[in-house]
């Protein structure tokens, strides 16, 4: 077969872009047709991926150069704002409700990334367990939480926790005789109350990405530990952590930001109080720019956030290595 | 929470209007490429933004208006309705009126949005008292909202000046308040009456005294508190403080918590929560104090004249008959014979094609005193104008849920004590400071005096920003 013989289909990309612009052609004008048409492949790539950028560059980049401009203004949300400067930021360093804010939302990364994924991974563990009969009914049951409203989630813990007519002091009343508890009054239990649902609203959606890691890591693995003689424990920590790592790596970090950016929980359990004592700093966000018209505020602290979150996340990535063959 | 808006139209046949009616603005491709380009800039945007009162259109000033109405409670949605023919009467308008409800919050989050959006902003909106305090900040009040000052001019020797101000900055008069929210004894007479608590209750002192004994005794409660709603917590303690003789502003905005009368009331406040003369519950209107109030431990709270039509009779229908209104006992130390709390002012929209429509809706539908008879009537809101406490009319009214009483007589008796209350921008700041420190002062982690102080200076901090 000589290679007049081939179809233009089976062609390869090289012998028809050959063809295409050889010495004579019909099609070809000379040198400037050669370089249209280089042009116009040279472009095409961008027009296809100019969508992306052109929305990222307008609803991303610009956002992010006004909230940082907005930061350095006073501005009630009407008329031009007027530029102070760093005050905002002074400001700021000296605010104790951001201080708070920013402790409460510590709380709330460490209870994410401390229990949260822990729990989630463990749920991950059993329901992976062989022979494991209504994994899918379980899985469903885990994961319901996450598709819930958070507003729905909010209204059924509140009356859980309520003090007076609570399921849990009822139970608790009636189970062992404990006087009612003021779970989302008391500052130090109202923080725990919304770690709690924070708990219980993620977990199942993190179980998902670890159980889709646990049953990707190969069983011949497990089995040589067998025959090596590894107990469980020994088999999770030589087998299991290093075969999901780089999906629990993916999952602290997802984790890290969503709790660093937490709103639901606190603005609808417990609006932030009693006082301020569960306040996150999403929620102070909110309160300063919708709440006291203080826009440029609002947006100093936002940066703030954003700072934060995006240097602990790189110190995370670099951490636990993700983006990186192993 | 509670976002969600419904909308329901009023239109009225009527003839060609005498001048032409302004169509909806419709989006062009010009408006378009303009608002992508407006996005696109980003930063110089906001300066654009400051030109969100400009006019949208040529003002009308007869014939058919359509008019946007935005409030939060249902009972104003009737109210207007109903007031089209009164406004109609004094002026050659004729109202195709569209009422929009949104919750309170929401309501000034959304005209502010809308004004910088420069379309979309109602001609008439309904502001809560705690909302509007949001608009005081720089000069939203002044930029969005007409100066009645000079409508209301020929009633001024009338009109209660305690309710204008908290609507009012710099001399602009807002909005018209919609109630004159004065404090009284909502109490369960037939357990009074068992319990042998004598009804001229005197003084604070002397009823917290009864309290604590029957506290003691019967596990049994003479008022609440708001425990987990800082505006509620916040809103207890004013209406005590209010009563007193002080408040939590000057009228410069300036906070006003370090005085002998805020100090002596939290006092008074925290040893009637530590004592159990005072029940605490989650708020003034959900569950906790639904079932204190049924099941009878609860049997007396002070709140506003509203409360009536807010939080009594809807939660507790069936002790119809059993409960009472008295004017508040006063306190030893001194201050007035009530509180006041709550209130929605009704203020028209600037520079609008229906600035002057929406104007003469809200004045003539409040200021006339046929009105204001009609809002108590219908809404349980007391008037504005002193000379309707003396109406027959509302003079002669009985209140079957109140035992046939007639409240007109206890609210016309008090109604020239109530004092004035001064409103901040910075109010949303001092409920959230102020709500976390009385608590603390309730649960004995600092005295009265500290807490107070502790508010101050936090208050100080974050109001800087």
């Amino acid at each position: 077969m000589t290679t007049s013989d081939l179809t233009t289909a089976q062609r390869s990309p090289e012998q028809s872009a050959r063809s295409a612009s050889a010495p004579g052609d019909a099609r070809g004008s000379g040198s400037s047709g050669t370089r249209r048409s280089s042009l116009r492949g040279g472009l095409a790539p961008y027009a296809f991926i100019a969508p992306f950028y052109v929305l990222y560059v307008l609803f991303m980049i610009i956002p992010i150069l006004a909230a940082l401009y907005l930061s350095l203004t006073e501005w009630v949300g009407l008329g031009t704002p007027s530029f102070i400067g760093l005050r905002n930021y002074l400001n700021l360093a000296s605010d104790s409700s951001f201080a708070t804010a920013l402790g409460n939302s510590l709380v709330y990364t460490l209870v994410a990334v401390l229990v949260v994924v822990p729990c989630a991974l463990l749920v991950a563990q059993a329901l992976n367990t062989r022979g494991l009969r209504f994994r899918d009914m379980f899985r469903v049951a885990f994961f319901v939480p996450m598709v819930l409203s958070p507003i729905v989630i909010a209204l059924i813990y509140s009356l859980i926790f309520d003090r007076d007519y609570g399921l849990l002091n009822s139970s608790l009343n009636a189970l062992f005789g404990l006087p009612h508890i003021n779970w989302l009054g008391d500052p130090t239990l109202a923080k725990g109350a919304i770690g709690f649902v924070l708990l219980w609203r993620t977990v199942g959606y993190l179980t998902i990405f670890f159980l889709a890691a646990l049953q990707n890591v190969p069983s011949e693995q497990y089995e040589a530990a067998a025959l090596d003689g590894a107990g469980r424990i020994r088999t999770f920590f030589a087998v299991t952590v290093p075969g999901i790592k780089p999906i629990s790596a993916f999952v602290i970090v997802t984790s890290f930001i969503g709790a660093a950016q937490l709103f639901d929980e606190p603005y609808l359990l417990t609006r932030g109080g009693p006082g301020e004592s569960t306040i996150s700093i999403a929620m102070f966000i909110y309160r300063a720019a919708f709440e006291r018209q203080q826009f440029g505020y609002a947006a100093a602290a936002g940066v703030v956030l954003f700072v934060i979150v995006f240097a602990v996340s790189q110190g995370l990535n670099r951490l636990l290595g993700i983006g990186r063959d192993s | 929470m509670h976002h969600g808006t419904s909308r329901r139209r009023f239109a009225r046949r009527l003839p060609p209007p005498s001048s032409p009616v302004p169509r909806p603005p419709r989006l062009r491709r010009r408006d378009l490429l303009r608002g992508g380009a407006g996005v696109a800039l980003g930063l110089p945007a906001a300066g654009a933004l400051s030109a969100c009162g400009s006019t949208t259109g040529a003002p009308i000033e007869s014939g058919e208006v359509p008019l946007d109405l935005w409030t939060h409670d249902d009972g104003y949605i009737d109210y207007f309705t109903e007031a089209i023919p009164v406004a109609e009467q004094d002026s050659e308008f004729a109202y195709d009126m569209s009422i929009t409800k949104i919750g309170a919050s929401d309501l000034v989050t959304k005209l502010i949005a809308q004004a910088v959006a420069g379309t979309g902003t109602p001609d008439v909106a309904g502001l809560e008292i705690g909302a509007f305090s949001r608009m005081l900040r720089g000069d939203i009040a002044a930029e969005l909202l007409v100066d009645l000052s000079e409508d209301i001019e020929p009633f001024s020797d009338d009109l209660i000046s305690a309710r204008l101000t908290p609507f009012s900055k710099d001399g602009a008069v807002c909005a018209l308040d919609s109630d004159t929210p004065v404090t009284v004894l909502y109490h369960r007479a037939d357990e009074f009456e068992r319990l042998g608590i004598d009804p001229e209750f005197g003084t604070w002192e002397n009823l917290a005294e009864i309290g604590r004994k029957l506290a003691e005794t019967e596990q049994l409660a003479l008022g609440a508190f708001a425990v987990n709603d800082p505006g509620g917590t916040v809103q207890c303690f004013h209406l005590h403080l209010l009563q007193r003789g002080g408040d939590l502003f000057d009228a410069d905005g300036e906070p006003t918590l370090m005085t002998p009368e805020a100090e002596e009331t939290l006092a008074f406040l925290v040893d009637g929560v530590q004592s159990g003369f005072l029940a605490t519950v989650a708020d003034m209107y959900g569950p906790a104090v639904q079932s204190g109030l049924k099941s009878g431990k609860i049997l007396a709270v002070n709140m506003p004249s509203w409360y009536s039509s807010f939080g009594i009779q809807p939660n507790v229908p069936e002790q119809e008959g059993l409960w009472r209104v008295a004017a508040l006992p006063v306190f030893e130390g001194g201050g007035h014979r009530a509180g006041v709390g709550g209130g929605t002012g009704f203020g028209a929209l600037r520079d609008k094609p229906a600035t002057e429509a929406a104007r003469n809706l809200v004045v003539s539908g409040y200021l006339a005193p046929a009105q204001q008879v009609k809002r108590y009537k219908d809404l349980g809101y007391l008037p504005t104008l002193r000379s309707v406490y003396d109406d027959p009319e509302l003079l002669s009214l009985e209140n079957d849920y109140f035992g046939g009483q007639r409240l007109f007589e206890i609210f016309r008796d008090i109604v020239d004590d109530v004092p004035d209350v001064h409103q901040s921008a910075d109010t949303t700041i001092m409920n959230i400071v102020l709500s976390g420190h009385v608590l603390r002062a309730f649960r004995g982690d600092v005295s009265p005096a500290q807490a107070l102080a502790d508010a101050t200076d936090d208050f100080r901090g974050q109001a800087k920003g």
